[in-house]
C-alpha cells in the first residue's frame, strides 16, 4: 500500500469516528446544561436581575430560545454551527465566533511554540539521559522529570513569575503587551510570550523526556545499532542517524494522546499568565455560566485533539515504512 | 602460541602477509549468579589469502567470537587473552587492548568487515538498504559506489531500494556481504552466514567468500554448517565448550579429524554416517575440570580427568586422539 | 586486558549487572523514602488537627505576610495566617475531597468495565468507544464545564473528577473480568446452576476489589490534581474550605508584591505526595504483569 492510500484511510477512519463523537458531545453538552439549577437569564442579569421585571426577563428568555423544547434547542444551534453562526457570548456580550477568532490565533501562538519548545527540550534531554544511563546526569534528568510531572503547572507558573518577573525583573508578569502600550508590537509580544511559553513546555515535557530515554535505551540494545556500530560507522552517526530514528518512531503515536494534556495546560498558563487567549475564556465563560461560549470552546477542543491525533498518526505513517503494510486502524 | 598454530597448520609465517593472531582468548559473562565461560584460551590464526572455519555447535561459545574481536560485546562481560591485528607498514594492534576509539575509528569496517547472523536484523529497520550502504561507503571511504558493491554481491540495484523488512533471507544476506566490502577491509569474519538459506544459496554464499580469500582478503567463517565449511575453508579449528579443541588444514581435517568430537560432527553429517553423537554439550555455566567432552566420548578413561591442552606438537587437545595416516 | 575507560555507546549497552543491582537498590531506597513521606503526611493531616492550639482560619492582619522563620516555618498570609499549618489542613480538605472523588469514580469506571467485560460483543465495542471519547475530551475543560453548570462547590467538584477519570478504572476492571470469565472455576459455578447475579456478587466481586482498590489510590493524586486546578481557577471548592488551591490562588496577589511563600509551600503538599504515590505507582508497575502496564498508563 501506498503512502497516500494509506494516509487516506487514516483521514476516512477518523473522520467517521469524529463526527459521532462531536454530535454525542454536544448533544451531552446540552443535556446537561438543561440539568443545570442555573436559570441563565438570571445568571446574565445578576443583581439586576432583582430590578428587572418578569416580562423582560421572559423576553430574554424568548429571545435565546431557553423556552423551546431541548432537541428543538440542541438543533437550532447544530444548524447555527453549520452556517457559522455559534450565538452571543453572555460574557463578552458579543458573538461568540467573533470571541473565538480574536482569541484563537494567540493561543495557537503559545501552544505552537510551546509544542516546538517541549520537543526540543525532551529530545535533547531524553537522549542525553539514555546515553549518560546511570551517571549523576540521568539522574538529576530523571528525577527532575518524575518532579516536574507531580507539580501543577500553574504553581511552576506563579513560581516562574516569581523569580523571572518580580525578583529578576527581566520578563513581564502576563498580559499581551506592556501596560499602557497602545500598539500590538511583535517585540513585545515576543517578551510577554517568553514566559507563558516556556512554563508551558517544562510542564509538558516530563513524559516526553521519560519516554525518549526509555525508548532510547531499548534501542541502543537492538541488534540494527550493533550493526551500525560494527560496520565502524562514528558514534555520532549510530546514535542520531541509526537509533534516534527507530527511537523516535512511536512519539508520534504518544504525542497524539497527550493533546488534551496541552489543552489543560494552555488554560491553566493563560490564566496565570492573563494571556488573551481562547483557553483563558473558559475560566470567565464558566463563572458567568455563558453557556454559548463553553459549549464552542468544547466543541473546538475535541476537534482539536482529534485533529491533532490525526496529524499525529499521518506523521507515524509516513516515518515507518513497515506501518503502510499493515496499516492503521 | 603463535608460531605453534602456525606450525600446526604446516605454513611457514610469511612476514608480508596480513594477519590476526589470537592467544589465550579468555571471554567470560558475569550474571547475577552464574558466570558464563564463553570462551577459554582460545588461540588461532587468519592470514590474508586464506580462510579459517571456525566450527561447533550452538552454544559452545563461537559466536562470541565476532563481537569479542570487534569490541562489541556487553558491559558485563571481561576479555583477557590478546588479538594482534598485523598488517605490513602499520604497527600491530591488540584488538583487546585497543581503546573504543581506536576501534571505532580505524578498525571496524575499516580493516576487519562484519558479515552480521541474521543481517535483516542487524539493519535499521527505518532506512533502505541502499542509503545505508550509501552511508558506509562515504564514512569509511570506500573506493565502490553502492551500485558496484551491490552486483559485486550478486543484487540487483532497484533491491537496494527496499527497506529491510521487505529483504528476503537471501537478499538481506547479500547486502550484508555488500555493506562488509564498502571500506575494502582485508579481513572479512562471517558469523553464521548459512543460518536460514537453502542449499543453492548456501553454496553460492560460500562461493563468495572463496573469491574473497582468492582476492587477497582473509576469511574467518564462523558456522555450525560443516559442509559449507568443507567447501571454503583453507584451515579449520573445532570449538568445544568454549575451548579450541582441534586445529588443522581443512584438507586433512574433513579427510581424517583427529579429535572424537569433530570424528563425531563429521559422522553426525547426512552426506557421511548420520549419526549424531550422544549426550548434550556442557552448559558454559557449569564447567567440570577435566575434558569436557568425556561425558559423551566412547574413547575416555581416567587419563582424561586432566584437561588435555593443544600443544606445539599435538594440535589436538585430546589423551587419545585418532590417528590421521598421510 | 580492555581500558577501563568506557564511552557511553559501552556504557548505553546492554549491561546486566548494573541494571539489576545498582538499579535495584536506588529504586527500592526511593520507594522507601516515598513511602515514609507519604506515611509522614497522612499521619499529619490526621494529628495536626487535633492537637493545634492555634486555628488556622484566625485571621490577625497585624502579622501578614511575614517571611519564613522559626516562629512561621512556612511564613504567613495576607491574613496572618501561619501558613504550615493551613498547608496541612489544606491537605486534609483536597485528600478528603480526593480520596472521595477518586472513589466515584473507581465506582463508575467499575460497573462501567463490569457491563462491558460482562456482557461482551457490541455492548462491550460501544462503551469502550465511550471511554476513547472521553479520553479525547480535555479533563479540565469538562471539569470546568461540569462546575460552572452546577456552581462550584465540593460535589460539583466530585462530580467533575469523577465524569472525567473513571476510565481507567473502567479499563482495570474490564481486562479483569475478560480475564475472570474464562476461569474454570466461573464455567463450574454456571453448570452448578449458580444464577448470573450469584456469580457476579460471590465470585467476580472480591476478585475485583483489590484491582479496584489499586485503581482507587492511583487515581487519589489526579483528583487531588483536577480539585486543585479547578479551585485555584476560582472554580473549585468555596474559599471558606481552604483547599491548597484556593490558597495557591489567594497568594498570587502577595507573589507580585514579593512574598513567594503562600504560594509556594501549598505547591509543594501537592507536589510530594502527588511524587510519591508516582514512585510507589511505578515500582509497583514494574512488579506485575505486563497487561497491568498498558492499563495503568497513567
Amino acid at each position: 500500500m501506498s503512502v497516500a492510500g494509506a494516509l487516506a484511510r487514516l483521514v476516512a477512519w477518523r473522520l467517521a469516528f469524529l463526527v459521532p463523537l462531536l454530535l454525542v458531545v454536544t448533544a451531552g453538552m446540552f443535556a446537561l446544561a438543561k440539568a443545570s439549577p442555573f436559570d441563565p437569564v438570571r445568571q446574565y442579569l445578576g443583581e439586576r436581575a432583582l430590578v428587572t421585571s418578569q416580562e423582560i426577563q421572559d423576553q430574554i428568555r424568548a429571545n435565546w430560545g431557553l423556552d423551546r423544547p431541548l432537541a428543538e434547542q440542541y438543533l437550532t444551534w447544530l444548524g447555527g454551527l453549520l452556517t457559522g453562526d455559534l450565538g452571543e457570548s453572555r460574557s463578552f456580550h458579543r458573538p461568540v465566533a467573533e470571541v473565538i477568532g480574536e482569541r484563537l490565533g494567540w493561543t495557537m501562538l503559545v501552544a505552537g511554540a510551546a509544542v516546538v519548545l517541549m520537543l526540543a527540550m525532551g529530545l535533547v534531554l531524553g537522549t542525553i539521559a539514555a546515553y549518560r544511563r546511570g551517571t549523576w546526569v540521568d539522574r538529576l534528568i530523571t528525577g527532575v522529570a518524575y518532579a516536574n510531572e507531580a507539580a501543577p503547572v500553574f504553581w511552576i507558573g506563579l513560581i516562574a513569575i516569581w523569580i523571572f518577573s518580580v525578583t529578576l525583573g527581566w520578563l513581564p508578569a502576563g498580559g499581551l503587551t506592556d501596560a499602557g502600550s497602545a500598539v500590538v508590537s511583535p517585540g513585545e509580544v515576543a517578551r510577554h510570550m517568553i514566559l507563558p511559553v516556556g512554563v508551558l513546555a517544562v510542564s509538558q515535557s516530563s513524559w516526553l523526556v521519560l519516554f525518549v530515554r526509555e525508548s532510547v535505551i531499548a534501542t541502543l540494545r537492538e541488534d540494527f545499532v550493533i550493526g551500525a556500530r560494527a560496520r565502524g560507522l562514528r558514534e555520532r552517526t549510530v546514535l542520531v542517524r541509526h537509533a534516534l530514528r527507530s527511537a523516535l518512531l512511536p512519539f508520534l503515536t504518544l504525542f497524539g494522546a497527550r493533546i488534551p494534556e496541552l489543552v489543560t495546560g494552555a488554560i491553566l498558563v493563560e490564566s496565570v499568565f492573563s494571556w488573551p487567549g481562547v483557553a483563558g475564556t473558559a475560566v470567565r465563560a464558566a463563572l458567568a455560566v455563558d453557556f454559548p461560549l463553553l459549549a464552542a470552546l468544547t466543541l473546538l477542543a475535541t476537534v482539536a485533539v482529534v485533529a491533532g491525533n490525526l496529524i499525529a498518526d499521518a506523521a507515524y505513517v509516513i516515518a515507518d515504512p513497515r506501518v503502510r503494510v499493515l496499516g492503521v486502524s | 602460541m603463535t608460531t605453534g598454530a602456525a606450525a600446526a597448520l604446516g605454513h611457514a609465517v610469511t612476514a608480508q602477509a596480513a594477519r590476526l593472531r589470537v592467544a589465550g582468548l579468555t571471554v567470560r559473562f558475569h550474571l547475577p549468579g552464574a558466570t558464563v565461560h564463553a570462551v577459554t584460551e582460545a588461540a588461532f590464526e587468519v592470514e590474508q589469502g586464506r580462510c579459517l572455519a571456525l566450527i561447533g555447535e550452538s552454544g559452545c561459545g563461537k559466536s562470541v567470537m565476532a563481537h569479542t574481536l570487534l569490541g562489541l560485546l556487553p558491559g558485563n562481560a571481561t576479555v583477557t587473552g590478546s588479538a594482534w591485528l598485523e598488517q605490513p607498514g602499520r604497527p600491530p594492534l591488540d584488538l583487546i587492548a585497543a581503546p573504543e576509539r581506536v576501534l571505532a575509528r580505524e578498525v571496524r569496517g575499516r580493516r576487519i568487515g562484519l558479515i552480521p547472523q541474521s543481517p535483516a536484523a542487524h539493519l535499521t529497520p527505518v532506512r533502505t538498504a541502499r542509503a545505508q550502504l550509501t552511508e558506509a561507503l562515504r564514512e569509511l571511504g570506500g573506493r565502490y559506489t553502492a551500485d558496484e558493491l551491490a552486483e559485486r554481491a550478486g543484487l540487483r540495484p532497484h533491491e537496494l531500494d527496499r527497506y529491510p523488512h521487505q529483504l528476503s533471507g537471501g537478499m538481506a544476506q547479500r547486502v550484508a556481504n555488500a555493506i562488509a566490502l564498502a571500506g575494502d577491509p582485508w579481513l572479512v569474519i562471517a558469523d553464521e552466514p548459512t543460518t536460514g538459506l537453502d542449499r543453492p544459496l548456501v553454496d553460492a554464499t560460500m562461493a563468495e567468500l572463496r573469491r574473497l580469500c582468492d582476492d587477497g582478503h582473509a576469511v574467518l567463517l564462523i558456522t555450525h554448517d560443516l559442509r559449507a565449511a568443507e567447501q571454503v575453508a583453507d584451515d579449520v579449528a573445532v570449538m568445544y565448550a568454549g575451548r579450541i579443541v582441534e586445529i588443522a588444514p581443512a584438507a586433512d581435517f574433513f579427510r581424517a579429524p583427529r579429535h572424537p568430537y569433530a570424528a563425531g560432527l563429521l559422522d553426525a553429517l547426512p552426506t557421511r554416517a548420520f549419526t549424531p553423537i550422544p549426550g548434550q554439550p556442557p552448559e558454559l555455566t557449569r564447567l567440570a575440570g577435566g575434558c569436557a567432552f568425556r561425558p559423551r566420548c566412547a574413547r575416555a578413561d581416567d587419563a582424561c580427568a586432566v584437561r588435555p591442552q593443544i600443544t606445539p606438537d599435538t594440535p589436538v587437545a585430546c589423551h587419545h586422539p585418532l590417528e590421521r595416516h598421510a | 586486558m580492555r581500558p577501563e575507560t568506557t564511552t557511553p555507546m559501552e556504557t548505553a549497552a546492554p549491561d546486566l549487572i548494573h541494571t539489576s543491582a545498582a538499579a535495584g537498590r536506588s529504586g527500592r531506597r526511593s520507594v522507601r523514602i516515598a513511602a515514609a513521606t507519604l506515611a509522614l503526611l497522612g499521619l499529619a493531616v490526621i494529628v495536626v488537627p487535633l492537637v493545634a492550639r492555634v486555628d488556622e482560619r484566625l485571621v490577625d492582619l497585624g502579622s501578614a505576610l511575614l517571611p519564613p522563620s522559626p516562629a512561621h516555618p512556612f511564613g504567613t498570609d495576607e491574613m496572618g495566617r501561619d501558613v504550615l499549618l493551613r498547608s496541612v489542613y489544606g491537605l486534609r480538605v483536597s485528600l478528603l475531597v480526593g480520596l472521595v472523588a477518586a472513589a466515584v469514580s473507581v465506582v463508575i469506571g467499575g460497573l462501567v468495565g463490569v457491563i462491558a467485560g460482562a456482557a461482551g460483543g457490541i455492548v462491550d465495542r460501544l462503551l469502550m468507544r465511550v471511554v476513547d471519547g472521553v479520553n479525547s475530551l480535555p479533563h479540565l475543560l469538562l471539569g470546568i464545564f461540569i462546575v460552572a453548570l452546577f456552581a462550584p462547590s465540593v460535589w460539583a467538584v466530585i462530580i467533575s473528577v469523577g465524569v472525567t477519570h473513571w476510565t481507567t478504572a473502567a479499563r482495570i476492571v474490564r481486562s479483569e473480568v475478560l480475564s475472570l470469565r474464562g476461569r474454570p472455576y466461573i464455567d463450574a459455578a454456571i453448570n452448578g446452576g449458580s444464577s448470573r447475579m450469584r456469580i457476579i456478587r460471590r465470585h467476580f466481586v472480591p476478585a475485583l476489589i483489590p484491582h479496584l482498590g489499586l485503581a482507587a489510590v492511583l487515581m487519589v493524586p489526579h483528583a487531588i490534581w483536577h480539585e486543585t486546578a479547578l479551585s485555584f481557577l476560582g472554580l473549585g471548592l468555596p474559599p471558606h474550605l481552604a483547599s491548597l488551591g484556593n490558597m495557591i490562588n489567594d497568594g498570587q496577589r502577595s507573589l507580585l508584591t514579593g512574598a513567594w511563600w503562600p504560594s509556594v509551600f501549598p505547591g509543594l503538599f501537592i507536589l510530594i505526595p502527588t511524587l510519591a504515590v508516582a514512585v510507589l505507582a511505578q515500582y509497583w508497575r514494574d512488579r506485575t504483569s505486563p497487561r497491568w502496564r498498558s492499563e495503568l498508563n497513567l
